[in-house]
């Protein structure tokens, strides 16, 4: 990737469900996708083992962004965990909101077939966000 | 902590964009790590060889092997733990192939992104604790769903290798598609002739119960004991099942959804399908004109269908074959992007039928007009770049195959997955074919893309095969990742329980706390990341691990 070596580069945790998000992961290796280096994955093994806590503690601790992807509604390996999931990012975003960092936790649907879309999504985030944290030095 | 790391080359694979040996180096100088190595093939019989080695050697306790996905070789580095007398889950896999140097060019960034995730590992994996694997018992019958011929086949084999099988069709009658067939190709045999052999065999062994004009009405459970609902003309039957064949089929391509080829509108206008069944009775001149389109509702990407049927090529050269024997004065004329006629023995075929005298025009088809007079078939040559305007008694559309119109409903039921054509996705298109990502859930035949008669039979008797190896065990060892819970910490506020999709969160009254029922757990999580005592962990991903993950992998953001 040509990237301008002054450019601040952001970095992203994602938590990826084993059974879907995961699984596209591998499927965009495999076809070669490129993404940026930037993002890096944790497995597990369904979205709605996701703790808020964990997106903050990697907000605090630096990360430039966070996001959870799971599989689509009514997808759910384990029935309804995704749903719960949804509720705790909506809620997460609301709190994240109030220190003007809404933006910084995402969450995607990706299922175990859409490399191409988790390949999109992972690039859409970051270049939003290394838009903003190179927003000053385009003034 | 005793730690050995093991880096592969994959070859070139992982090698040529992220730098292996200064990784090693760096790891040899990390506290708890007692081994650092990097090897061309970890996962060769050498590449196994060097962990025991190292294991045994130097007493190491956890051991992360940075190579591939997880998925793939799973089982074979877990092996080499038990060969070794370690508990395989102090394992730790790291995929630095599908995770890394595929996904990037730059061998500096590549490096710092294996260097971190290794870390995050070698973080995580100290947490681990040894874990027993859970062995339940498993239900020696098979629920197959769809009474096609690949359905037909699993069923069979599966009934002669002694499983009790399930045979669960929505039509009423047995065979599929290939009851409909006149002439299968190559062996000219009537489709029918085909289905009556195999639901021969079925009605009269005694282990299996077919299901004609049924439905699933609702599907759960596990690998071992999976538990269906069906919907019979008789009433409702519930149904315990080892595993399950899903071999749904397909649905033929519906041509109305090419509207300027006026399908449905003029009766000089049929399908592959339609010629068959009626070629005898259709009201032709002397020496009528036909034209063949091939690749209708395959490789078009306006329609949304960019895959290649397969078969279609073949019924289209068939039908070419049929119209030449019947009529030799005919003239037939195929419209085709490329012949692809790869079965054994397709390509001789088109030969045949070119000498025949059957005309191939590399061509686009634009359109057809229904006159009065003829059939008016308009379209570019794409060899001469030129636009051509052709009349035709009769037009034959080689359709294609579409996936099955059930198969968003099935793929819910059983928890499996649709690729972007809506056909069933395979666990691994190559190395588990027959696979879904949920265990004891197989497919077969052209539910999971489209296949031809033969491949679809083999399908099902590979898919039987593979789930008799499962079932056939008596027991399935289950991983051990379920959740557990601490009652120390425990507040009884039940919020787990109301969370918890498998029911498997029970509240002691006496006691005042909850406790989890192992052979319910499915291991989602859910109830780990509810808590808000932190007295239930899911195990293998508790809290622990995943924030030193965390850590790890913000670690260099920190210091930049």
């Amino acid at each position: 990737m040509s990237e301008d070596k002054t450019e601040k580069k952001p970095e992203i945790v994602g938590f990826a469900c084993s059974f879907c998000t995961f699984k596209a992961s591998e499927m965009a290796g495999s076809l070669r996708l490129k993404y940026p280096d930037g993002v890096k994955l944790i497995q597990v093994p369904c979205s709605s083992r996701v703790d808020p806590a964990f997106l903050l503690k990697a907000i605090f601790e630096g990360a430039d962004g966070v996001f959870v992807a799971g599989c689509h509604p009514g997808d759910c390996h384990f029935i309804k965990g995704n749903f719960y999931t949804r509720r705790k990012m909506a809620a997460l975003k609301e709190m994240l909101d109030v220190f003007g960092m809404k933006d910084r936790a995402k969450l995607f649907w990706v299922s175990a077939a859409e490399a191409r879309r988790f390949v999109e999504k992972v690039t859409g985030m970051y270049n939003e966000i290394k838009e903003r944290k190179n927003a000053r030095k385009e003034n | 902590m005793k730690t050995g790391i093991f880096i592969c080359h994959c070859g070139h694979n992982i090698k040529h964009t992220v730098d292996v040996k200064r990784l090693s180096a760096y790891f040899r100088k990390i506290s708890g790590v007692t081994v650092s190595e990097d090897y061309a093939f970890v996962c060769s019989e050498p590449g196994q060889d060097l962990i025991k080695e190292s294991i045994e050697k130097y007493d190491l306790n956890r051991v992360v092997v940075a190579s591939c996905t997880p998925g793939l070789h799973g089982e074979l580095f877990k092996d080499v733990l038990r060969k070794s007398n370690l508990n395989p889950f102090l394992l730790r896999r790291v995929s630095i192939r599908e995770h890394c140097s595929w996904v990037g060019d730059d061998i500096e960034e590549n490096t710092e992104k294996a260097r971190r995730l290794i870390l995050s590992a070698l973080y995580g994996a100290s947490h681990y604790v040894p874990l027993e694997e859970k062995i339940v018992d498993v239900t020696k019958s098979a629920l197959i769903i769809g009474g096609g011929v690949s359905g037909l086949s699993a069923a069979s084999f599966l009934s002669t290798m002694g499983m009790h099988v399930y045979l669960v069709e929505k039509e009423a009658e047995l065979g599929g598609h290939v009851r409909n067939l006149k002439n299968v190709w190559p062996i000219g045999q009537d489709g029918s002739v085909i289905v009556a052999n195999m639901v021969k065999d079925l009605e009269s062994s005694e282990n299996v119960e077919i299901f004609t004009s049924t439905t699933i009405e609702s599907f759960g459970g596990f690998f071992g004991n999976y538990e269906a609902m069906l919907k019979t003309p008789a009433g409702e039957t519930k149904i315990i099942v080892g595993g399950v064949v899903a071999a749904i089929g397909f649905s033929p391509f519906d041509p109305r959804l090419k509207p300027e080829l006026n399908y449905g509108k003029d009766e000089r206008i049929v399908t592959t399908l339609e010629f068959e069944q009626n070629k005898d009775v259709l009201a032709l001149p002397e020496k009528p004109r036909i034209a063949i389109l091939h690749c209708v509702g395959s490789r078009d990407e306006q329609i949304g269908k960019a895959y290649c049927s397969r078969v279609c090529c073949i019924n289209a050269l068939r039908v070419g074959d049929a119209i030449k024997d019947k009529y030799k004065d005919s003239y037939v004329e195929s419209f085709y992007m490329d012949v692809r006629a790869h079965p054994k023995g397709g390509e001789e075929f088109y030969e045949d039928i070119q000498e025949k005298g059957v005309l191939f025009t590399r061509s686009n088809i634009a359109e057809i007009i229904p006159t009065p007079k003829g059939l008016i078939v308009r379209g570019e040559d794409t060899l001469f770049g030129e636009p051509f305007e052709r009349e035709f008694d009769l037009a034959v559309l080689s359709i294609g195959m579409s996936s099955p119109e059930d198969s968003k409903l099935i793929a819910s039921l059983l928890k499996i997955t649709l690729d972007k054509d809506k056909f069933f996705l395979e666990a691994h298109i190559k190395l588990r074919p027959f696979d879904t990502a949920v265990k004891g859930i197989l497919i077969a035949g052209s539910c999971s893309g489209p296949k031809d008669v033969e491949e679809s039979i083999n399908h099902g008797r590979a898919s039987a095969l593979k789930l008799y190896a499962f079932l056939n065990l008596g027991y399935a060892i289950v991983d051990p990742f379920i959740s557990s819970v601490d009652p120390k910490r425990c507040s009884g506020c039940r919020m787990c329980e109301t969370a918890c999709v498998a029911n498997a969160i029970k509240f002691d009254e006496v006691k005042r706390v909850v406790h989890v029922e192992e052979a319910a757990c499915m291991g989602c999580g859910l109830c780990n990341a509810t808590c808000p005592s932190s007295a239930i962990s899911l195990r293998g991903y508790v809290d622990s691990i995943i924030d030193d993950e965390i850590s790890a992998l913000t670690e260099a953001i920190q210091s930049q």
